[in-house]
């Protein structure tokens, strides 16, 4: 079960301090080119859908939880831990020419919601959203 | 993916015997998806503990901490900071990850708190089942997909042997002979050509530490 403590800002910032240099210079160098998407498999097999764009993945969570500086709501974590964990795979093969470092920002995130209580647990029957995936499969051998 | 089984407590406990502040580190890979070493086996493990120390010995304390994954650097760096203030770890990671902590951290005494079984796959939710030993040299594209290595208990590579009866193993009726599961998947593809050849025996290369190296 997960935990519904209160979250506890002061626990986040102290990871978030630790690693504030590397958040701050991923979030300001990010030009957004799209190029760690063409190297995460994720992407490309989930019909290039946004969400899966590793940039997008650590914007979208720890970027977030950086600008709040700590303060997000639970709810707001729930969500990241959508993306945190069932976007991304940790397979660390994501590559940016401008050298920001990803899968470690990702794991970063992961951290900061492990803290909290929030993690994603495989005891869960999981909803299978690779229906649309099986569907082009079936399209391109037609 | 691997699959592991947490360690009888008492085990668990006997290895930290002696032992005060002890750090049970869990991991998000393998061991988190069979439900046998993520973070949620790390809490109950270290409430198990805890009720355990209150009871036998009030000076030792157990906590956990749960790393993404235990067979990679980049993941392990973040427990440098705080590893020295426990006295000793329990790893619930594979045997490479717990291997890898070791190495990493060679002042620190580390143990396994789970047992590595196997490299298989999920049949449902907590139920898990071998189906590679990682020999190195796979042979399933000739056996119709079902692996004699890991599926015969000889592990023979022509088989069946004298043992198989009516479709089971010798040593237990319940067992299915995999040299017959073998045979029949192959006759239904017409590929039975596949196993009249004898095969050498493997040149079993786990004899000595793997190392692969990928072309990237």
């Amino acid at each position: 079960m997960e935990s519904k403590a209160e979250i506890c800002v002061e626990q986040i910032n102290a990871i978030v301090n630790e690693k504030k240099q590397e958040i701050a210079m991923a979030l300001k160098v990010c030009a957004h080119c799209t190029l760690c998407a063409d190297s995460c498999f994720l992407y490309r097999s989930r019909e290039q859908i946004p969400e899966y764009m590793p940039s997008h993945k650590f914007i979208t969570s720890l970027g977030v939880i950086y600008k709040k500086k700590g303060k997000v709501t639970r709810e707001e974590l729930l969500l990241m831990k959508e993306t945190l964990w069932k976007r991304c795979v940790l397979c660390t093969r994501c590559h940016c020419p401008l050298g920001i470092n990803i899968p470690n920002l990702l794991a970063i995130g992961r951290r900061i919601l492990r803290s909290q209580g929030i993690y994603h647990l495989y005891s869960e029957p999981e909803k299978m959203n690779g229906l649309y995936r099986e569907e082009s499969i079936l399209e391109e051998i037609k | 993916m691997i699959k592991i089984k947490e360690k009888k407590f008492d085990e668990i406990v006997d290895s930290i015997e002696g032992f005060k502040k002890i750090l049970v580190i869990g991991c998000g890979g393998c061991a988190s998806v069979c439900l046998g070493g993520g973070q949620k086996e790390v809490e109950r493990l270290c409430v198990n503990l805890n009720q355990f120390f209150q009871s036998e010995a009030p000076s030792r304390s157990a906590r956990g901490y749960t790393i993404e994954r235990q067979c990679n650097i980049a993941f392990i760096e973040e427990t440098r900071s705080f590893i020295n203030l426990f006295d000793a770890v329990l790893s619930m990671a594979c045997g490479a990850g717990s291997q890898y902590l070791a190495e990493i951290y060679p002042d620190t005494p580390i143990f396994p708190a789970v047992n590595t079984v196997a490299i298989g796959i999920d049949r449902e939710i907590g139920v898990y089942e071998e189906k590679c030993r990682a020999c190195g040299d796979c042979v399933v594209g000739y056996t119709g997909g079902v692996c004699p290595v890991t599926r015969c208990a000889k592990g023979i590579f022509n088989g069946p042997c004298g043992g198989t009866n009516n479709g089971s193993c010798e040593i237990d009726k319940n067992i299915p002979c995999a040299w017959v599961d073998i045979f029949n998947r192959l006759k239904v593809q017409d590929r039975l050509g596949n196993i009249m050849k004898i095969r050498p025996t493997m040149e079993w290369q786990n004899q000595t530490q793997r190392t692969v190296v990928q072309n990237r």
